[in-house]
């Protein structure tokens, strides 16, 4: 136990005055006040002008029909809906306004072949062009509002039938997953950088101290039980206080701001229940803790650092198949389909699949006990065993090891 | 304090490392365990140390089984290795501390160590910015600094310069004065003879040949004659086989029979003109290739 504390104090020593280390948290702590104070340094830009720009810079809509009376309509109507254009009037034929179009004078034309048909003349169409379903739906409305005062409705009943607004609200007596998504989007992608990051760093340590031979001394002087646990949770304490550090000054930052960043996405991100930060910090620990152990005893069987980007492939295989079954249930709107509770239980997968399940969904409280209960269970077991497996690693030089042998050495009774 | 080991047997999956290693060290001298390479010794260091458990035997102090709580052991793996890009002075007061000193205590020793062997101005610097044999200095001092009652030297020599080498002599008689058990393995016999009062010597997992170092050579079969002579070109033709000539240009003589040896040295001073004549007396070197050489 003592032995323990001293390794960790170590280790832990290692990443503080690592300066790879210390220059990443700083940048990420800078690169979040930067972009917590974006609204304030754009709107600093834009004091000055009040968002109006004079008429005559905004892109031209021209606006085209036989009958002169529907022209005029078109445009007045028109220029209610396409604030960001110049609406006008073409004359001339439709030559003519092809041509203007081409030639860059005018950025779009609507040519009405009738009351309820028009044709879109635009030289590039965008991918996120929606005049067209704009204008639908306000040629539309002309359309059914002339048709109703032909029909001898007056004028102030037609207006009145076509604007009635629809009274709505919505109940949520589960979870709001709109409102949801995106801290858990944001959660579950830090859990995943996380620990690849310092499962890699875990891995890299501990065959650093076997290809520099520090391991000699090293297994004559600790226990490898207490190495192992050493390690791993020193890299949890510094992953860990980095992502403090970083979210802390996101949300520092943010109740500083929150005038600037009233935007409601923005608002709904740092608005998590204080339930689901316990079970978030829970899971965290829980995932880095399994995942570390096993990175550390796969960097004890490797001899040189080269090896272990081959050595670790399935277990990145393993953690990135449940990162998949994550994001695509998430963004498919379903996180209880069949794959994700079977994730919810499977020690590997659990960390993500029930945090997200929790986040998103009504889970029973046994459900989330069984989930925790076995994760516990095998972060426990794994720890054990990536400690016997260190001992047997450590010492063993040349090609990495068959996985047979490994659990044969392992297994076999001491 | 004396150390025994009993009876060890170890093997690897299929391979069997060592088949039954007994020797006994004591207190206050230093052990020379020799072999040649993959004989078995690193496994019996490890052995020894706890690294892993032996499938058979025991490792005795003073007839009881080793408490390794109590008993200190320092190790020079023949492997060096520390940590490259860290301070020698964290590292040197980390490893005093898994050995189960205070952090003040183990700074205390440290900085003793480093002053003892002339290391004082390399304390905060890194490790890779030392040269090889100053960094072997440094990993002297993991094995010291605790004051361990057992040191276990591999290869303690190799990479030093002749004064580097002089201090560490001096540094190891100084164990041996305290009343330590220091156990040496090493390629270097000269060094071996001159610290070394018994030795083990280890062939393919067995002990060849154990004990003290001086009636080890002294229980040497006396078969051999050694003659200095102006005229070997005569006493090669007449003899054989049974002679053959040496480096320094001196004979060795093979005798069928020991007791047949005065009676030979007689007739070869009648019949010769012998300036020397003498018993062949083994050099360490010479035991350990008939001992470790063979039967491979």
């Amino acid at each position: 136990m003592k032995q323990f504390g001293k390794i960790l104090k170590f280790e832990l020593n290692g990443y503080l005055t690592n300066k790879i280390f210390v220059g990443i948290t700083i940048f990420l702590v800078v690169a979040i006040a930067i972009v917590m104070f974006i609204p304030n340094i754009i709107g600093l830009f834009e004091s000055d002008d009040d968002g109006n720009i004079a008429p005559a810079d905004l892109p031209t809509m021209l606006v085209y029909a036989e009958d002169e009376k529907l022209s005029a309509i078109v445009k007045q109507y028109f220029e209610g809906v396409f604030v960001d254009y110049n609406v006008k009037e073409a004359d001339g034929s439709i030559d003519d306004l092809k041509e203007m179009i081409t030639s860059g004078d005018a950025d779009c034309a609507f040519v009405m072949n009738g009351e309820a048909s028009y044709t879109y003349y635009v030289n590039n169409l965008s991918m996120y062009d929606s005049n067209t379903a704009i204008a639908d739906t306000v040629l539309q409305e002309v359309y059914r509002w002339k048709q109703m005062v032909d029909n001898d409705i007056p004028s102030e009943t037609a207006s009145e039938i076509l604007s009635v607004q629809i009274e709505s609200s919505t109940e949520i007596l589960g979870k709001d997953q709109m409102q949801n998504f995106f801290y858990t989007y944001i959660m579950i992608f830090a859990l995943y950088m996380v620990i690849l990051l310092y499962g890699q760093m875990v891995a890299t340590n501990v065959a650093t101290e076997k290809s520099s031979r520090a391991m000699e001394l090293l297994v004559t002087s600790a226990n490898p039980t207490s190495m192992m646990f050493g390690k791993v949770l020193a890299s949890c304490i510094a992953g860990f206080s980095q992502l403090v550090l970083v979210f802390g000054t996101a949300i520092l930052l943010y109740n500083v701001n929150k005038e600037a960043l009233s935007n409601p996405l923005i608002a709904s991100i740092f608005d998590i229940p204080i339930e689901l930060f316990i079970y978030l910090i829970v899971f965290f620990v829980l995932g880095f803790l399994i995942y570390a152990f096993m990175f550390g005893a796969i960097g004890s069987t490797a001899s040189k650092l080269e090896d272990i980007n081959t050595s670790v492939m399935p277990i990145m295989f393993l953690f990135i198949i449940a990162f998949m079954v994550v994001m695509f249930s998430m963004s498919s709107g379903s996180v209880d389909n069949t794959a994700m509770l079977i994730c919810s239980y499977i020690p590997f997968t659990s960390p993500m699949a029930m945090f997200t399940r929790i986040c998103m969904s009504t889970v029973a409280w046994y459900e989330i006990a069984i989930s925790i209960a076995i994760l516990i269970g095998s972060t426990v077991g794994i720890g054990i065993l990536s400690a016997r497996i260190y001992r047997v690693g450590v010492l063993l030089y040349g090609m990495p090891p068959k996985l047979s042998t490994i659990i044969k050495t392992v297994f076999k009774k001491q | 304090m004396v150390l025994e080991l009993k009876s060890i047997d170890k093997s690897f999956g299929e391979k069997e490392v060592l088949k039954g290693v007994s020797f006994t060290a004591e207190g206050g001298k230093a052990f020379g365990l020799l072999g040649r390479n993959g004989a078995g010794k690193t496994t019996c260091i490890r052995i020894l140390m706890n690294v892993f458990p032996a499938n058979s035997g025991e490792v005795l102090i003073d007839g009881a089984p080793i408490d390794y709580s109590k008993i200190g052991i320092g190790y020079l793996p023949e492997e060096r290795g520390l940590y490259p890009k860290k301070l020698i002075i964290d590292q040197l007061v980390y490893f005093a501390e898994l050995k189960g000193m205070s952090r003040k205590d183990a700074t205390c020793s440290v900085d003793y160590w480093l002053d003892r062997l002339g290391m004082s101005e390399y304390r905060n610097k890194r490790l890779d910015t030392l040269s090889k044999g100053n960094q072997q200095k440094i990993q002297l001092i993991t094995a010291l600094a605790h004051d361990p009652d057992i040191v276990i030297l591999d290869e303690p020599f190799s990479g030093l310069d002749p004064v580097n080498a002089m201090l560490l002599k001096d540094v190891v008689k100084e164990q041996i004065a305290k009343g330590k058990i220091v156990l040496f393995s090493s390629h270097q016999m000269s060094y071996i003879e001159e610290f070394c009062d018994s030795i083990a010597i280890i062939n393919a997992g067995k002990v060849a040949i154990s004990g003290d170092l001086y009636e080890i050579k002294r229980n040497y079969v006396r078969d051999k004659l050694v003659v200095s002579t102006v005229a070997p070109e005569r006493i090669k033709a007449d003899l054989g086989e049974a002679c053959s000539e040496r480096e320094d240009g001196s004979l060795l003589i093979h005798l069928t029979r020991p007791d047949e040896k005065q009676a030979i040295m007689k007739r070869l001073v009648e019949s010769y003109d012998i300036d020397e004549i003498k018993v062949f007396e083994p050099s360490l070197n010479d035991i350990f290739v008939e001992y470790a050489g063979e039967q491979v």
